[in-house]
């Protein structure tokens, strides 16, 4: 590489400079809005400096916005976690090459589809009398109705199951792919000390990819932050507030209910900031 | 077999028929009349029908809403190459001290969550004029594109090999031309899946689309939610039309994305 060349320069300060612009002005315009009592039906407003921040603190709905997305956040990631280690591990054992290349295609086509098809696929197939999904239970009890998206109990978890369902599926293409790039001595070495098939995943290979799939993780943590188009097809928060994630309540306090857009930006500063420190410091860490 | 490796297979195969199975049901439920969908022991026997597709296809909404989807996402992702590539490889080709913390910074774009973004800019583009048309979507797209290229593009080309680089600088190549005519064409496998996966996230991108546009500017996945507001008025098989229409482009890029998956983890290996 030639030391002096103008190439660097040109190549990474426009690009980074418009980075900048376009993250920095909405982010910093994010904070004067949340500052002031802006609403959409009116030109007027006022400086009102912190008022909106003290009001979150005691709306209620505000604070079973954050549990929401806490358990949102936990459900998804777990499972996710959960089902793509499950899936990658049992396609090392039991499928073969071309059976490995044929699931690998099948489990991609889920998370390339856009959030909207698959919340509107799974609403379908959630329909409590004519949805393939429920379909199974009708036959079973002769015909009692199960409605997963309408009971506060399991509206959540059948909004997650389709996260799960897209992105689950794919990353365990990328487990079986990180199983693929570890070095067979090991794994040989447990076989000949008569260890399990399960004793070798659990103990050998497994932690071996501790930190790759510490980074999945972290990549699926901050891809679940975007709850939002899979609870609006199919929930629009309900029953209740029973799937209203912090999004969804921003969103229906700006634009559906009241127009408050300095009340909802207002949150929506809340989550930069909880979501820029926390994340800061897992990747420190993870780099660590 | 032993038992255990059948079960595996078993359960394997059960997820290879999750993964499809409901998107083959909607593409079925959109070649079927309302009364062969709405059963309740779900029918496999039927007697297919275009008109769903038809007037899905025939709707002015739905050619605006594509059309708008295409342009948005089209410039966007033109705008994430032009901008974004030569920033990798900068990035990549001439590490400085600040390249750890530029490649911090373009990942941590990815953390701002989108109704932070979506707010003020919608407040912005109507106070400039731009609420509602394609440029603001464009403008506000161009920041996801190019973040998420230039996060991919990096590793990309890293993957060359230096000593081809080097090669060419010692027959007298200047930087640029080394940029253009040999980092590009060696990366441009690695290049075009990064590329393809900013325009699946661009297309499949909703809550800025719906907060940035109230009629002239609405995307596609903005028109097909609509569909499905006015209730089950609206028969079912014209929402799995549209559910399908909506997902056919995303899937058009599934050889590509996993040849990409696959090319990371081959250099991985290596």
């Amino acid at each position: 590489m030639p030391r002096r060349s103008s190439l660097p320069v040109t190549f990474v300060v426009p690009t980074l400079a418009i980075l900048l612009v376009l993250s920095m002005v909405p982010t910093l315009y994010a904070i004067v809005i949340a500052l002031q009592n802006r609403e959409l039906s009116a030109t007027a407003y006022s400086w009102v400096w912190f008022s909106n921040f003290f009001d979150l603190f005691s709306d209620r709905r505000f604070l079973n916005a954050v549990w929401v997305s806490v358990k949102w956040e936990i459900v998804t990631v777990v499972a996710t976690m959960v089902v793509a280690v499950g899936l990658g591990v049992l396609m090392f054992e039991v499928a073969g090459p071309r059976l490995r290349n044929l699931y690998c295609l099948l489990f991609i086509i889920p998370v390339l589809l856009p959030r909207v098809s698959a919340a509107f696929v799974w609403k379908f197939a959630y329909h409590p009398l004519y949805g393939i999904a429920t379909y199974p239970y009708r036959l079973l009890t002769g015909g009692l109705i199960f409605d997963p998206l309408s009971k506060p109990g399991t509206a959540l978890f059948a909004v997650a199951s389709v996260d799960v369902w897209q992105w689950g599926l794919f990353f365990a293409v990328i487990v079986l792919k990180l199983l693929e790039t570890l070095p067979p001595q090991p794994i040989e070495a447990a076989r000949l000390d008569h260890a399990k098939r399960w004793q070798i995943h659990a103990y050998v290979t497994l932690p071996m990819l501790k930190a790759p799939l510490i980074s999945l993780m972290f990549v699926k943590m901050i891809e679940s932050l975007r709850s939002f188009d899979l609870i609006y097809v199919m929930t629009r928060g309900g029953p209740g507030v029973a799937t209203e994630t912090l999004d969804m309540y921003a969103f229906s306090q700006g634009f559906i209910e009241s127009g408050k857009v300095s009340y909802a930006s207002a949150m929506a500063v809340l989550m930069m900031i909880a979501t820029v420190i926390t994340f800061t410091m897992l990747w420190k860490r993870v780099q660590a | 077999m032993r038992p255990g490796r059948l079960i595996g297979r078993i359960v394997l195969a059960f997820a290879g028929f999750m993964a499809v199975f409901p998107l083959l049901w909607t593409a079925l439920n959109a070649l079927k009349n309302n009364v062969d969908i709405i059963t309740r022991v779900p029918r496999l026997v039927f007697t297919p029908t275009l008109a769903n597709i038809s007037y899905i296809i025939g709707r002015d909404s739905v050619l605006t809403g594509l059309y708008n989807s295409v342009v948005a996402c089209g410039s966007a992702v033109l705008i994430g190459v032009v901008l974004g590539l030569p920033a990798a490889y900068a990035v990549a080709r001439y590490p400085n001290r600040w390249a750890g913390d530029i490649q911090f910074f373009v990942l941590s774009l990815r953390f701002l969550p989108p109704v932070a973004v979506a707010i003020p800019l919608m407040v912005i583009w109507l106070q400039v004029g731009l609420y509602d048309t394609l440029p603001a979507l464009i403008i506000t797209y161009s920041l996801l594109t190019i973040s998420v290229i230039m996060w991919l593009a990096i590793p990309a080309f890293q993957g060359v090999p230096k000593e081809i680089e080097e090669a060419a600088f010692v027959d007298g190549y200047g930087a640029y031309s080394v940029f253009w005519r040999i980092a590009l064409p060696v990366a441009a496998r690695s290049l075009a899946g990064a590329v393809a996966f900013s325009f699946v996230l661009v297309w499949n991108e909703f809550l800025i689309a719906l907060m940035l546009s109230s009629s002239n500017a609405k995307t596609l996945p903005i028109v097909a939610s609509e569909l499905s507001q006015q209730g089950m008025n609206v028969p079912w098989g014209i929402l799995n039309a549209s559910v399908v229409l909506l997902s056919l482009p995303p899937l058009l890029f599934l050889g590509v994305l996993s040849g990409f998956l696959n090319s990371v983890f081959r250099q991985k290996k290596t």
